[in-house]
């Protein structure tokens, strides 16, 4: 091999997509470097946490203008949480339900704070309306009324995950092992939509006909419509994704992946026969951060997004909560705490997120615009293992819906 | 890509905070790192991305980076270390998955290279990266040596059959 036609067709061949990928690259490196703060003339943030002095000290920033006091300090034992929690959920801050995972199965809480468990389901999620939750467990996918009284039941041939009801309250998307199955509402009609996904939940396009967005076994993103069968779009998905998300007019799907967001504009042609995805925007993050959850706000405006960040600089490892904007490309620190943050929900109304703190075992709600102060409850494991001591594990939060 | 007095110049104003010097250092180096990453795992997603987490990990590092220090070569080592794990990786999930699919590498858009790009793609990817960095790059076979953590000699070797397999696959193609 001639070693000076090797390096001028090195330097020649065509790399697909260059022009467009270097106009990503560098916006997606000038976003990192205004977030960077050069050490030596990094600002002071404002500081409402307390930290107390120990071998390894633990900072605990409050960002949002609620202004609550967050602690957090190394001791014999490790102690973190808002020092003002309250001791029990009396009720919803903002109103609506929520559908609560925990080891012993799924739990309903009304706005006032009580609570029913609904059965042993590990997985539970809210009809569009909250009439019903599509609750799984083992090869069963039920429709299940609030008061617990199971409407109908299928058996799949294999383990049932990741249902997902439609916005048009007739159609539940989950997958059975590998394949993914689409259900009629009412319990009717389960059919194969597709044999082999990727164990990622399938998302349904928030407006019009019945369109579900998945990841397919070969890794492609894939729109399909659910009644017929057609696939309207389709492009190669992020590697690693590992959640969807739609912004709620459509213009937008998320693609999260544990070290990266991304965001694809789409358009839907007349009558949704075809759908157009676009490249997918990556979002300029905080190296090193892993991404523990993002999702739109109601009203498609906002996009929140959780952070773990690992200990560095002798900063101990904590977990951030940004406020995008729907592209990410606008981007505001708005909560900060040590240790884990494992959850994020918005409130019905978009006026509120509800994060869970395992760390501390509590719940925040936290206002995301105007007045208000962050609400954090206690004692969260017992809340939810009545009859046990010391509490259980951690519960996750399956869903804020609507009220009733 | 200018002198090394000029690329310090930039890296040092970079660390004092200067956009535009930030995007002086993008502009001279992002090209070479895509394509350098692109040669290797032969996918136009995972090169963009490979690229880009080196620039931003280049960012992140910015204040810790020393000066006397020539920033392309740092550059190059973290782009083509990353393509070849993730090229690894990548066999290694096709293994699992037994998918028995095609990569969903692009194509290139016409006959140019096509060829060559046809035989890098039979190459290990080890060899890959030792031909991308010699003869895109132009490293010695010392410098690509520290840059992968080899022997030398193990340098020149890969290069050897890298070349002479090319030689065969090219010729095959040719006849």
């Amino acid at each position: 091999m001639n070693e000076d036609r090797l390096r001028t067709q090195l330097g020649e061949a065509p790399v697909p997509g260059a022009e467009e990928a270097e106009r990503r690259g560098r916006r997606l490196a000038e976003a990192a470097f205004e977030q960077r703060q050069p050490r030596d003339r990094r600002p002071a943030l404002p500081r409402l946490a307390l930290s107390l002095a120990a071998a390894t000290l633990l900072a605990a920033l409050l960002l949002t203008p609620a202004g609550a006091k967050v602690r957090g300090w190394v001791d014999e034992a490790l102690t973190v949480g808002v020092d003002d929690a309250e001791p029990a959920l009396t009720e919803i801050p903002g109103g609506g339900r929520l559908l609560v995972g925990t080891p012993h199965g799924s739990w309903m809480v009304q706005p006032d704070g009580s609570r029913r468990l609904l059965g042993s389901y590990p997985e539970a999620t809210w009809s569009p309306r909250g009439l019903f939750v599509g609750a799984s467990s083992g090869h069963t996918l039920s429709a299940v009324e609030p008061d617990g009284t199971v409407r109908w039941s299928l058996s799949a041939d294999a383990p049932v995950a990741d249902a997902r009801w439609s916005p048009s309250g007739i159609r539940i998307a989950y997958r059975a092992g590998r394949a993914l199955r689409v259900v009629a509402g009412d319990g009717t009609g389960d059919a194969l939509l597709d044999r082999a996904v990727q164990p990622v939940a399938p998302a349904w396009l928030p407006l019009g006909p019945h369109l579900l967005a998945y990841v397919d076994g070969e890794g492609m993103l894939r729109v399909v419509n659910s009644d017929s069968g057609e696939s309207v779009g389709s492009s190669p998905a992020s590697r690693e994704t590992a959640a969807l998300d739609w912004a709620p007019d459509g213009s937008r799907l998320l693609e999260a992946t544990p070290r990266a967001l991304r965001v694809r504009d789409v358009a839907v042609g007349k009558l949704a026969a075809q759908l157009r995805l676009g490249p997918a925007h990556r979002v300029a993050l905080p190296i090193g951060a892993t991404v523990r959850s993002a999702a739109y706000s109601p009203d498609g405006r906002s996009l929140a997004v959780l952070l773990q960040r690992p200990a560095r600089n002798r900063r101990p490892a904590h977990s951030e909560l940004y406020l995008m904007d729907r592209d990410g490309a606008t981007q505001r620190l708005f909560f900060t705490a040590p240790g884990l943050l494992s959850s994020l929900d918005w409130s019905p109304d978009g006026r509120r997120l509800l994060i869970a703190w395992p760390d501390a075992d509590q719940w925040l709600f936290i206002p995301v615009e105007g007045r208000g102060r962050v609400r954090a409850i206690g004692g969260i494991s017992q809340e939810f293992a009545p009859g046990q001591t010391g509490g259980g594990a951690f519960p996750l939060i399956d869903g804020w819906c609507c009220e009733r | 890509m200018g002198s090394d007095s000029a690329e310090r110049k930039l890296v040092r104003e970079a660390q004092r905070g200067s956009r535009e010097a930030l995007t002086d250092l993008y502009a001279a180096h992002w090209r070479r790192a895509h394509r350098a990453a692109y040669l290797v795992v032969h996918d136009g997603a995972a090169a963009e991305d490979i690229a880009q987490d080196a620039f931003l990990a280049a960012i992140d590092a910015l204040d810790r980076f020393d000066r006397r220090r020539p920033f392309g070569p740092w550059l190059h080592r973290i782009v083509v270390n990353r393509a070849i794990d993730w090229s690894r990786r990548e066999a290694l999930r096709r293994t699992v998955d037994d998918a028995g699919s095609q990569a969903d590498a692009s194509p290139p858009p016409d006959a140019v290279g096509e060829d060559l790009m046809a035989a890098l793609g039979q190459l290990p990817v080890d060899q890959r990266a030792v031909v991308v960095l010699r003869y895109l790059l132009d490293y010695r076979p010392g410098e690509i040596g520290r840059m992968l953590e080899l022997p030398r000699g193990t340098v020149n070797s890969r290069l050897r059959r890298a070349l002479d397999r090319l030689g065969d696959l090219l010729g095959e193609v040719e006849r």
